[in-house]
């Protein structure tokens, strides 16, 4: 344990006063999450202020007085008239309009014997702000119709409303954003810890290599496994610190930053309590072990950081895929998936943020982790004791 | 003291052939013996790729043999190559030092490491300080120091534990005279301290003023194995180079 703790303090000093180390595994990391709130909040706020403020070029063809009243109660909407249907792709394509309406030439005698007419509306459906904003001005403008015509046909307004819709929700604010928001959360983790440890694992041990001290340090009266545990341990924190220094970020990022709806701050709050933080810490600790131990493995051979990362980077697809996985709606944690590495800890997390955790199937991943972890560490162990793949 | 015993190392080459493999089993040290005494100086030449590297690896306890032992200061490698580790300072070409450290760390690191007690390793760290001048950069992290400094510290932190036995691959490759002389110098002063010291190198001129036993080893074999004033009568050529290059040719 002594030698464990010397290797370990000494692999830390070095990689705590590298530069990249700090800025990948510590200043990033915190200041991911708020970054992207902040950014997001402001992205979103600065497209629908601008959105807003955007004229947007009408073509309208035998409109109706009352829809063109509609269109210039707002200033920003511009209309062009036109006699009759012109090529209109070509037309907005070309931006000279944006949208185009064409309403039937009897359209009044239509809507006056209280038939059911055809307005054409030519679009484009990439157009998002143009097409939401024509249309609300339809809508308005059919809703004042059928107005009239009920007013018309003396049909009292309830009597048109065969049902009201009440939607009673019993699932709880954390419940539902838990499970909509929940898979986000390991992927933000998970894609992190991979960094730090692959990072600090091609340094402890592709990198030793390079500076030409892997010989030094085998030269010490210390077994190889000792070595290799300790070079384990440390690139399992420099991935673990991070993924603790995101959850940091994202608390702290909720409390300071301005924008985030009340009701969404409250239930993130709620599901980041004491216990879901630990819970999930707990299953990251042994998960950390496993990505080093299976990082070491895949890089013991390699020669160059060049090499090692084209080594180890294709394996980034084995925990996008399945964190993929664990974010789409249909996938659920049952014994089926329990027993799968980063589709069981993405699942389980959305668990346990929506606070629906089965304790047993928790239980069975923390173990299956550390079993995980301790087949990865044996592996890499016997790697690392391979003569030719570290003396290379 | 040091007694190599039969010493043999196999390794398994890989050839690839198109789709498939081929694997092969080529032996880098072929049960080689020699017997290196304390207060001498033992030299093992041989041409690139001869075993040399491999022997003192297996020494060291850096490497297991596939066979043979090799007795290091009453230690029997092939009982576990972790205490051995104890007896040796091993320093060559390819045992660099931890660029983010200190002199300082870097010495209570090993010293810590070689279990040496607090006080001890104080004043030992002292004392090989100011022997080899490292006192005024013992703050400035190896990564920062020159080729000679780095040279400096690693003599210290080979001799951090005072071993009995020394082993030095090719120690003074790719370094300037200067930076060279001083570990020349180290290899003296432990032959004067009755410490076994064994090296390996290309430099004649290194071994005619070092060598007090010698063997050479040729393709994983020992084609000669004596003391050097021995050699040095049955030399047919002109200068130690020739009289070596000779002896390859032979073998």
């Amino acid at each position: 344990m002594r030698d464990l703790a010397l290797i370990i303090k000494k692999e830390l000093s070095e990689l705590l006063r590298d530069k990249k180390t700090i800025i990948n595994s510590i200043v990033l990391p915190t200041l991911l999450v708020p970054i992207l709130m902040i950014g997001a909040i402001k992205v979103t706020q600065l497209i629908s202020e601008k959105n807003q403020k955007k004229t947007i070029r009408i073509g309208l063809v035998n409109a109706p007085k009352e829809f063109m009243t509609l269109i210039n109660n707002d200033t920003l909407n511009k209309m062009t008239i036109y006699s009759r249907t012109e090529d209109f792709k070509t037309l907005i394509n070309a931006d000279s309009v944006q949208t185009a309406l064409v309403f039937p030439p009897d359209w009044n005698t239509q809507m006056d014997s209280l038939e059911t007419s055809e307005v054409q509306i030519f679009r484009n459906g990439t157009k998002d702000n143009v097409n939401d904003r024509v249309r609300s001005l339809i809508d308005d403008y059919e809703a004042q119709l059928k107005n009239k015509r009920i007013t018309r046909l003396k049909v009292p307004i309830d009597k048109m409303t065969p049902f009201v819709k009440n939607y009673i929700e019993i699932g709880e604010q954390k419940e539902l954003i838990g499970k909509r928001i929940g898979g986000f959360i390991p992927y933000l983790f998970i894609l992190t810890m991979w960094g730090g440890c692959l990072l600090a694992a091609i340094d402890l041990v592709t990198g030793e290599k390079e500076r030409k001290t892997i010989e030094t340090t085998l030269s010490l009266p210390i077994s190889k496994f000792t070595v290799l545990l300790g070079k384990a341990i440390v690139a399992s924190l420099l991935g673990f610190i991070p993924a603790i220094l995101n959850l940091v970020g994202l608390i702290a990022g909720l409390k300071l930053i301005d924008g985030i709806p009340d009701n969404f701050k409250m239930a993130i709050n709620e599901m980041l309590s004491p216990q879901s933080i630990t819970l999930i810490l707990l299953l990251l600790i042994p998960f950390s072990i496993f990505l080093s131990g299976l990082i070491i493995s895949l890089i013991a051979g390699a020669t160059t950081f060049k090499e090692a990362q084209s080594k180890a980077t294709p394996i980034i697809m084995l925990i996008i895929l399945p964190l993929v996985l664990a974010m789409m709606p249909g996938i659920e944690l049952t014994w089926a998936t329990v027993l799968v590495p980063v589709l069981n800890i993405g699942l389980v997390v959305k668990e346990i943020m929506a606070g629906t955790v089965d304790m047993t199937q928790y239980a069975i991943i923390l173990f299956s982790l550390i079993a995980f972890a301790v087949a990865t560490i044996y592996f890499s162990y016997r790697k690392f004791s391979d003569e030719n793949a570290i003396l290379k | 003291m040091i007694q190599v015993q039969n010493l043999t190392k196999s390794f398994k080459v890989v050839t690839k052939k198109g789709f498939k493999k081929e694997t092969s089993t080529v032996n880098a040290v072929n049960n080689v013996s020699f017997e290196c005494r304390p207060g001498r100086i033992f030299s093992l030449l041989g041409p690139n790729g001869a075993g040399k590297t491999t022997t003192l690896r297996i020494i060291a306890g850096i490497i297991n043999p596939s066979s043979g032992t090799a007795i290091v200061d009453n230690v029997d490698i092939s009982k576990g190559n972790e205490d051995v580790k104890n007896h040796i300072g091993f320093l060559t070409g390819s045992t660099g030092l931890y660029e983010r450290l200190n002199a300082d760390e870097t010495l209570d690191f090993f010293g810590k490491i070689y279990r040496i007690p607090e006080t001890k390793l104080k004043e030992r760290k002292e004392y090989l300080f100011e022997k080899l001048g490292i006192n005024e950069f013992r703050k400035k992290r190896i990564g920062q120091m020159s080729t000679g400094m780095k040279q400096k510290v690693s003599i210290a932190r080979t001799l951090v534990h005072d071993p009995e036995v020394l082993i030095f691959d090719e120690p003074t490759s790719g370094l300037d005279v200067i930076t060279a002389e001083s570990i020349i110098d180290l290899i003296r002063e432990s032959k004067q301290n009755g410490k076994t010291v064994i090296f390996s190198s290309h430099i004649m001129s290194e071994v005619d003023l070092l060598c007090d036993d010698l063997a050479i080893i040729n393709k994983g074999n020992v084609i000669y194995n004596d003391s050097f004033e021995n050699f040095k009568s049955e030399m047919k050529a002109e200068n130690l180079t020739q009289e070596f290059i000779n002896r390859i040719k032979e073998a």
